[in-house]
């Protein structure tokens, strides 16, 4: 368990570099690493979920990423990742501090330094621990794409399909299989749009 | 040939030089791309294209049907993401009055389309047909043909298409530099009338 989180450090910082399913599995251990944290279990849900809904989304500030004036996902993008990336130096200077602290005690025989460090160690696991979910929820944002693009593309998507529907209905008949397949494909959107409304 | 305001095209930005989309910009057009595809084969059909197509911009029917045809360069009823790149990247030069920079930029690639039979020439009137995409008048597309086909068999080869790509941008970087300095003039000619002003004024 002590050796987790120098170990998530590490691999944070090759984060960047590795490709989309070793980033997958990256992303995987740290939701799970932030499950099995002895130190989160009694921590309310309040105090680890602060400032997020159920869908990841921040409730104090919004995600400027894009408006109908600047027209540009780049600059959106750009402007709602600045914020994330002191966290993350924070966060990765706090895990190599505590690693280093870490190796120090290993070599050193007096209790009572060995108490300090460990206290200082267990204060800032206390840190990381309060900080892993949203590490892990940040780190997983960096390869989807925000959700307001996707509601938006999901509905105009909707509306596509609803209309060409029609067209499949008056051209091929009701009973056809791809008509029956785009039936059952525009009612999983609106599944998924309504259970996204619902948790809002 | 307009975008419809807030749909998700319309959210997209071209790079002005090179006139192609970024890597996220990509990525979202790809997500986009994926959620269209209902039958899971990586490909829209003639349907599905045409109400895409409606639904997003306001080209009538039969424009919709010929650009189906010439995007769907392997006569196989359907499009995949590639085909669909290119005609984002085509509508978005449009929508930002930069036709020309794409012609310019991806001339090859759009010679080949324009091409519909395969003989690596374009005739007036297969162009005529397009000129809505690239937005090119009659009288620009006759003038056109009358400039640059060297060769005088009212077809154009791609060198000679080129050749009128290259023309086109030197014509309208000249006419963007003559716009920006008439601009600085007019702005100088006010401010040395507000300046005289002010110098009458305290005089007086």
């Amino acid at each position: 368990m002590e050796e987790k989180p120098s170990k998530v450090s590490l691999k944070s910082s090759d984060r960047h570099d590795s490709d989309k399913e070793s980033m997958h599995s990256d992303i995987r251990d740290l939701w799970t690493r932030t499950t099995l944290s002895q130190a989160q279990l009694n921590m309310p849900l309040s105090e680890v979920c602060e400032g997020f809904d159920a869908e990841g989304r921040s409730i104090s500030k919004t995600r400027g990423w894009y408006s109908p004036g600047s027209r540009s996902l780049d600059e959106g993008d750009k402007a709602s990742h600045k914020p994330e990336e002191p966290d993350e130096h924070a966060l990765v200077e706090l895990e190599l501090h505590r690693g280093s602290s870490m190796e120090i005690n290993l070599g050193e025989k007096d209790t009572a330094s060995q108490i300090e460090a460990e206290k200082s160690s267990s204060m800032s696991s206390l840190n990381i621990a309060k900080h892993m979910p949203h590490r892990a929820y940040w780190a997983e944002q960096q390869s989807r794409l925000p959700l307001p693009l996707m509601e938006l593309m999901e509905n105009e998507a909707l509306e596509i399909l609803t209309k060409a529907l029609r067209s499949y209905q008056l051209g091929i008949g009701r009973d056809h299989f791809l008509t029956k397949e785009l039936q059952r494909y525009i009612e999983g959107l609106k599944k998924r749009r309504s259970k996204r409304l619902y948790v809002n | 040939m307009r975008l419809k305001q807030g749909s998700f095209l319309w959210y997209l930005y071209l790079d002005k030089i090179y006139c192609l989309l970024s890597v996220r910009n990509v990525k979202a057009l790809a997500e986009y791309f994926h959620i269209l595809d209902v039958h899971g084969k990586n490909t829209l059909n003639d349907v599905l294209f045409y109400h895409f197509l409606h639904h997003v911009t306001d080209l009538k029917k039969a424009q919709i049907n010929i650009v189906f045809d010439m995007l769907d360069w392997n006569a196989m009823g359907e499009i995949g993401f590639e085909q669909f790149y290119m005609l984002v990247c085509m509508l978005l030069a449009h929508q930002n009055h930069l036709e020309g920079q794409f012609m310019y930029r991806h001339s090859r690639p759009v010679f080949d389309l324009l091409d519909l039979k395969g003989d690596l020439r374009i005739g007036a009137k297969n162009f005529g047909m397009y000129r809505f995409l690239f937005n090119i008048h009659k009288q620009e597309l006759k003038d056109l043909f009358h400039d640059f086909d060297v060769t005088g068999d009212n077809l154009l080869n791609y060198q000679e298409f080129k050749l009128y790509t290259i023309i086109y941008i030197d014509k309208l970087q000249r006419r963007q530099k003559t716009e920006e300095k008439e601009k600085g003039d007019r702005k100088r000619r006010q401010n040395e009338k507000s300046l005289l002003k002010k110098k009458m004024s305290h005089q007086v």
